[in-house]
């Protein structure tokens, strides 16, 4: 549903513009936006969400070890993420680890994820929207333009022109559409080798996996890593000519979807080496992960201790669905360091929902709470964002520069990926390095190196797993007992981006939970201190390089910026853009009927 | 935060699916060493996988890896 209307504010003539599914984030985004035709430029956007989920809410009084089984459930493509956050929180607050074998395992099953995730995402939804028959639709002179413009990089992947990239990317005939849904098909089946099924692992467990480790196991993973990495190596140069070209025939570009570059990653991979799953050496062996996590504030390293990150995280309200919970129940009041935890740590959250009619303009409008980092430094709540996932990953570990495999290696500026050689191509190296901007085209450009990180990480993975299984060690659980009382938390990257789950246990069952996903900091609403989330920062200002008029426009730029964030894997766009006409208005809360729609 | 819902009468705790104390727990300590086949060193013999005949399926020559049949 869209809706368009007029308004007169400030002597602009603005037009409302409005995407109401915009994509498929688990129930409902909508984004709604005033746009000065104009001056060609969107002048302020709002992002709402009209799905509650009260996992904060009916975790209460479930046996621990359900957690990650139910939290699984949250997502219906990155459940595993999930499942694997919550065991490390279980583990934590179990007290245990689990056997490096089963660690190489699970680390191999959520490279598979992110290989898997990001192919199906990028070659059959983001390039939608860059894809020939778009184009052809909201800028035909790029088109133009796209058809004698030589693909710098032809030689590595096969096509000549630019606007033969724009070809194979046309969805159904396409085809790197049509191969990008082969790889989704392998790399789900390397991740259930691991994890069992996909997207809710069977083989998952606090203290390690079911999954019985054998040669042929890792030999069955490796045989299907080869293929992709054979897909990966002329998927990377094709992305980099693109979106070079974008750049290039689009001056100004760059602005769109920009915003202050305030990432936040919350590293994966663990090392088993060096893991305990100790509250007091979180700081060492969050470090030692095989991405690193850090918060990257204007470019720089703001800190890589997931101690400090836990610490700053602040779940504020302002223009939510809650009522405040300041008057609740603290469960934590100090971490296991001694540090004072804040009543609006996701630990001490109260879940309180309260229906209400949604109120653009100056009331609440999401069920998204609005999660953000308190910098004690400029004592500032930040908007942090995930850049979709990969940007904020590879920022991070760039620049912490402590991951080094040998397939992959992190430099201080850049992170260099070693793939061995494959069916169809020798040995190649592939370079990311550190944009000038967090904007559209970068984060997109990032999650497909992503896809080559985690490949070049898995092949690493496999070697080490094989190693274990060689010299007979073949443990890959422990057993324990469940206490009485104990906290915990798990910090790992969802597909998309950062992703924490916070427990509490009193008389062995859970007492309080939260997960906080990438979408919620990305979706966000503006907070009580008036701060946008990051989906209506980057949109926000953001200037329009549609060739189309109001009458026929398709919101292209605006859509490519939300959708470059990796909104919980968009199914489609339901726009209508009626000459003016409103279609239908409708709103729906979801808890309760009573309240008037 | 239900004001003017109308919900019906709970016939459960919300705790109930949550463990009852006193029954078995897979995840109790020393199941691991238990199992049959599961050494203390972490590693394991084909009497993990199989109780038919193990010993036979076990390598022939002591120094290679023992790695049991999934």
């Amino acid at each position: 549903m869209a809706l368009q209307q007029e308004t007169e504010q400030e002597s602009r003539e603005l037009v409302e513009m409005s995407w109401d599914p915009i994509t498929r984030i688990v129930g409902n985004l909508g984004i709604y936006t005033k746009i000065d035709f104009r001056n060609r430029e969107v002048v302020e956007c709002k992002s709402t969400s009209s799905i509650f989920r009260g996992y904060g809410v009916f975790m209460r009084g479930k046996d621990p070890r359900d957690a990650h089984f139910i939290t699984s459930r949250i997502c219906g493509i990155c459940g595993d993420n999930h499942a694997t956050c919550s065991i490390y929180a279980q583990n934590m607050a179990y007290g245990i680890k689990t056997p490096p074998l089963g660690e190489w395992i699970i680390n191999l099953g959520e490279a598979a994820e992110f290989m898997f995730d990001h192919v199906l995402y990028q070659d059959n939804l983001v390039f939608v929207d860059y894809c020939e028959q778009i184009v052809k639709e909201t800028n035909p002179s790029l088109l133009r333009r796209a058809e004698t413009t030589e693909a710098p990089r032809g030689n590595v992947h096969g096509l000549r022109t630019i606007a033969d990239i724009m070809r194979a990317f046309n969805p159904f005939t396409g085809s790197m559409y049509r191969e990008a849904l082969q790889m989704s098909r392998l790399t789900r089946e390397m991740f259930c080798l691991m994890e069992g099924r996909h997207v809710h692992p069977s083989t998952l467990y606090p203290g390690g996996v079911g999954t019985v480790a054998t040669p042929q196991l890792f030999t069955d993973y490796l045989v299907r890593l080869l293929k992709v990495l054979d897909f990966v190596k002329k998927a990377v140069p094709m992305n980099d000519d693109l979106f070079d070209f974008f750049y290039e025939a689009l001056p100004g570009y760059e602005e769109v979807g920009r915003r202050r570059i305030m990432l936040g990653c919350w590293g994966a991979f663990q090392n088993p080496a060096v893991v305990n799953y100790d509250y007091r050496h979180m700081d060492e062996w969050g470090k030692a992960m095989f991405v690193s996590p850090g918060i990257v504030l204007d470019g720089a390293l703001r800190t890589t201790n997931l101690v400090d990150i836990n610490l700053g995280i602040r779940i504020l309200l302002g223009s939510s669905y809650y009522d405040d919970w300041q008057g609740e129940e603290t469960f934590v009041e100090r971490d296991p360091l001694g540090n004072p935890v804040d009543k609006r740590h996701p630990w001490n959250q109260t879940t309180l929902p309260k229906p209400q009619k949604r109120d653009l303009e100056n009331g609440n409008y999401s069920w998204v709470m609005s999660p953000r980092w308190f910098d004690d430094r400029s004592q500032q709540h930040l908007a942090l964002d995930t850049g979709g996932g990969p940007l904020a990953r590879l920022w991070s570990t760039a620049l912490a520069g402590t991951v080094d495999t040998g397939t992959v290696r992190a430099t201080g500026d850049s992170v260099e990926i070693n793939l061995p050689k494959s069916a169809a191509f020798p040995e190649m190296q592939l370079e990311w390095k550190i944009p000038k901007w967090a904007n559209t085209i970068e984060r997109n450009r990032a999650r497909i190196y992503f896809v080559a990180y985690s490949a070049a990480m898995a092949v690493y993975f496999v070697e080490q797993a094989l190693a274990e299984v060689r010299a007979g060690r073949t443990k890959v659980f422990t057993d324990f007992e469940v206490p009485e009382e104990g906290i915990g938390c798990g910090f790992h990257e969802a597909v998309r981006g950062l992703l924490s789950h916070h427990m509490v246990i009193r008389d062995g069952k859970i007492a309080n939970y939260h997960p906080y996903p990438p979408t919620p900091w990305n979706a966000s609403p503006r907070d009580s201190y008036g701060t946008p989330g990051p989906y209506e920062d980057a949109v926000q200002g953001t200037q329009i390089f549609e060739e189309n008029g109001p009458e026929n426009f398709k919101g292209i730029d605006i859509m490519r910026t939300v959708r470059s964030f990796d909104p919980c894997l968009p199914c489609g766009v339901h726009m209508y853009l009626g000459d003016g006409q409103v279609l239908k208005r409708l709103h729906s809360p979801t808890l309760g009927t009573s309240v008037p729609g | 935060m239900t004001d003017g819902i109308r919900t019906g009468r709970p016939d459960v705790r919300p705790d109930t699916p949550s463990h009852t104390k006193g029954t078995h727990q897979g995840n109790a300590c020393g199941h691991y060493e238990r199992a049959k086949g599961h050494l203390p060193d972490g590693r394991s013999t084909a009497a993990r996988s199989t109780g038919i005949n193990p010993k036979s399926r076990d390598p022939i020559d002591p120094g290679m890896p023992n790695l049991s049949p999934a």
